[in-house]
């Protein structure tokens, strides 16, 4: 039956669904997870990378850039990073528009995209290529966490459908069920950045695929206020950096695994 | 001839503007509103060529308020500054230019700080504690150097006001009667009565 | 009465010795009429770079922004700073883009660009209003008070100078020129840029109390 309404653009099939961003919601389910956790005074983010090995060239997250591999975190612009969960191209994309759509309304408005601002007009595009004709959605989801003057520290979710949604704290990716009920039970609203730190590493420590974490499998970002010029200050943590907040946090690899393989 | 004053107090923005409508040399309204209010804490008194002023206060208007519909928020005032100042440097190198001379008003709830920008056709745009359009603005920026506090309540602010309309009355060959005085704060907009 | 003249204020840019200093009034005047003593003519670029742009302040405005995007758009798609030598070539195409219905603003640029060795090495230039780029290896001047400034400037700078002293320099070339001229002056602002640190004074900081400028 789906066949007659997948095979070309997405149209309505008779029960009134759209199997096209129902595949690509598929995709997503399937991708390296993202998880976030807002607290009052920042926002943490952390991403499960798919993409390793020992021969991958990473010199570009070590050093340069904004920090991070680039396959998982990203900065959207200085009050906004994301993290994206499905297909890796169709993200850089998305990515690409984000950034230029922030630096449009800088130069209209000559502030920083409120942060809901910036996911409506993701959203937007997103809605568009559910319904154009000969266009394939964005297999695409983002978290947005961000900051601006109206409501402070925000954290967004979109899908491919061009639905947003606000939260405290949100996972999207593989077991993003699992992860979303450990969130539920663990999130305390008055929870504060070091807890959210503790909390994102512990759920992903548990949802994730292998048994330790490692900066090969993982990325990590925070966003908090500058406290000398309150403005946001976004930190998209290097390999080096992750792997010693790890071992801070009792969940890097433990020394004896590095003895008993020499 | 048209007479525009502004200043800022202790958690407010006061703008005067007359309420003259001139064709030639005859008087043919006075009780013409040219303080338009452009969302719940923002304030606009425009001046300049008849007809386009009206005209371009309209068109700021309307696309503040389609912003607050759009995003639920209004623009905060120093969003709103910068957009209408591209507005005015755009038209500027246009055919035909508005000649619009604005002072902004605003009370950004944000960050509980008013805001007041001096604005001229040109797209001049700059934040100031007082300013004034007008020949009206060779008599008070000497008396505001003088006499403005920026910690002044709502009452010496006025007094403030006052003279400047009086040394206007006094001096100026060709003042207006009558002015509109409103004031923009945490609690929004209200008209005062001089 | 030129265009260029309608708003007054001034900016100049001194190279020293591994530091370079940037500095501008701070007056914005309808003709002879002074209507604000606090309005910023120059810019942060990158980290190690500045820009200056005295002129018609709607235009100051307007360029401001637009270098800022593009800037900023560079940056995103380099993943990296723009250096000076680039920058000032884009500051030239810019304006030379309206050739024809200019921007009246005549930029100057100060900063510290990156040499092969991995080094800072000083770096100002300055452009007409249509963008013909003037690299120096001394000082560039622009603005109203912009013949005052060659002057002062000549008498006063000598190579090879420290922060320090570059900074006392800078700051009495541009105190003494704008004093002679009527539409620049109500403050001034300096920066100082070297390879790691940059120092940046406004006027209340380094002149001494009164109506006007004391020099």
């Amino acid at each position: 039956m789906a066949r007659r309404y997948d095979s070309r653009t997405t149209i309505f099939s008779p029960e009134g669904r759209l199997y096209q961003i129902e595949y690509a919601m598929e995709a997503i389910s399937h991708a390296g997870s993202v998880l976030g956790v807002l607290s009052k005074d920042g926002i943490v983010l952390a991403a499960e990378k798919k993409v390793t090995g020992k021969l991958l060239d990473l010199s570009g997250s070590n050093q340069g850039g904004y920090g991070g591999s680039g396959e998982k975190i990203f900065m959207l612009n200085s009050n906004v990073v994301a993290g994206v969960a499905g297909i890796t191209a169709d993200a850089n994309s998305l990515v690409n528009y984000a950034r230029q759509a922030a630096q449009r309304h800088l130069f209209t408005y000559n502030e920083d995209i409120p942060v809901e601002v910036l996911a409506q007009r993701l959203c937007d595009l997103k809605q568009g290529y559910t319904q154009y004709g000969g266009l394939r959605p964005f297999g695409v989801s983002l978290l947005y966490a961000g900051y601006d003057p109206h409501y402070n520290f925000q954290l967004y979710h979109s899908d491919p459908s061009g639905n947003y949604s606000g939260w405290k704290a949100t996972c999207v990716g593989a077991n993003s069920g699992t992860a979303q009920s450990l969130l539920k039970q663990e999130y305390k609203d008055d929870i504060t950045m070091d807890g959210a730190i503790d909390l994102v590493l512990r759920v992903m420590s548990k949802t994730m695929d292998s048994t330790t974490l490692g900066s090969e499998k993982l990325e990590f970002a925070t966003l908090t206020l500058d406290p000398e010029t309150k403005q946001p200050k976004a930190r998209i943590y290097r390999p080096a950096e992750i792997d010693a907040l790890l071992q801070k946090q009792g969940l890097g690899k433990k020394e004896e695994d590095t003895e008993m393989k020499s | 001839m048209e007479v525009s004053f502004a200043m800022t107090g202790k958690g407010y923005v006061l703008l005067a503007a007359d309420t003259t409508a001139v064709h030639s040399i005859i008087k043919v309204k006075t009780d013409v509103d040219k303080i338009k209010e452009l969302s719940p804490h923002l304030l606009m008194a425009y001046s300049g060529e008849p007809g386009d002023t009206v005209q371009f206060a309209e068109y700021v208007e309307r696309n503040i308020r389609l912003y607050q519909i759009r995003h639920t928020y209004p623009l905060r005032p120093p969003s709103a500054a910068s957009w209408i100042r591209r507005s005015l440097a755009e038209s500027l190198r246009s055919r035909n230019p508005y000649s619009v001379n604005l002072l902004l008003g605003g009370y950004d709830t944000s960050t509980y700080t008013p805001h007041l920008y001096w604005m001229d056709y040109l797209g001049t745009l700059v934040e100031v504690p007082f300013a004034a359009h007008g020949y009206g603005s060779y008599f008070a920026l000497s008396l505001l150097d003088r006499y403005h506090d920026p910690e002044a309540t709502v009452e010496e602010g006025l007094a403030v006001l006052r003279r400047c309309l009086d040394e206007v009355s006094k001096r100026l060959v060709v003042s207006p009667g009558k002015y509109k005085v409103k004031i923009v704060d945490k609690d929004g907009i209200r008209e005062v009565e001089l | 009465m030129s265009i260029m003249q309608y708003n007054g204020g001034s900016v100049i840019a001194m190279v020293g010795k591994d530091c370079v200093a940037i500095a501008s009034d701070l007056r914005l005047g309808v003709q002879s009429l002074s209507i604000s003593s606090n309005f910023e003519k120059i810019f942060p670029v990158t980290d190690r770079l500045y820009i200056g742009l005295p002129g018609l302040a709607s235009d100051v405005t307007t360029l401001r922004e637009q270098f800022r995007y593009r800037v900023n758009m560079y940056t995103i798609k380099e993943e990296r700073e723009i250096e000076p030598q680039a920058f000032a070539q884009l500051v030239s195409s810019t304006l030379y883009e309206k050739r024809f219905g200019p921007y009246f603003i005549e930029p100057v640029i100060a900063g510290m660009q990156k040499t092969p060795s991995g080094s800072y090495a000083p770096f100002i230039a300055a452009t007409d209003l249509i963008g013909c780029l003037n690299f120096a290896k001394d000082f560039v001047v622009a603005g109203t008070a912009s013949e005052k400034l060659f002057g002062v400037a000549e008498g006063l700078w000598e190579p090879d100078l420290e922060a320090e002293d570059l900074f006392e320099t800078i700051s009495q070339t541009l105190l003494n020129a704008v004093d002679r001229d009527a539409f620049s002056g109500w403050g001034a602002i300096v920066h100082v840029i070297t390879k790691d640190k940059i120092v940046i004074l406004s006027s209340s900081a380094f002149i001494s109390p009164g109506l006007g400028l004391a020099s």
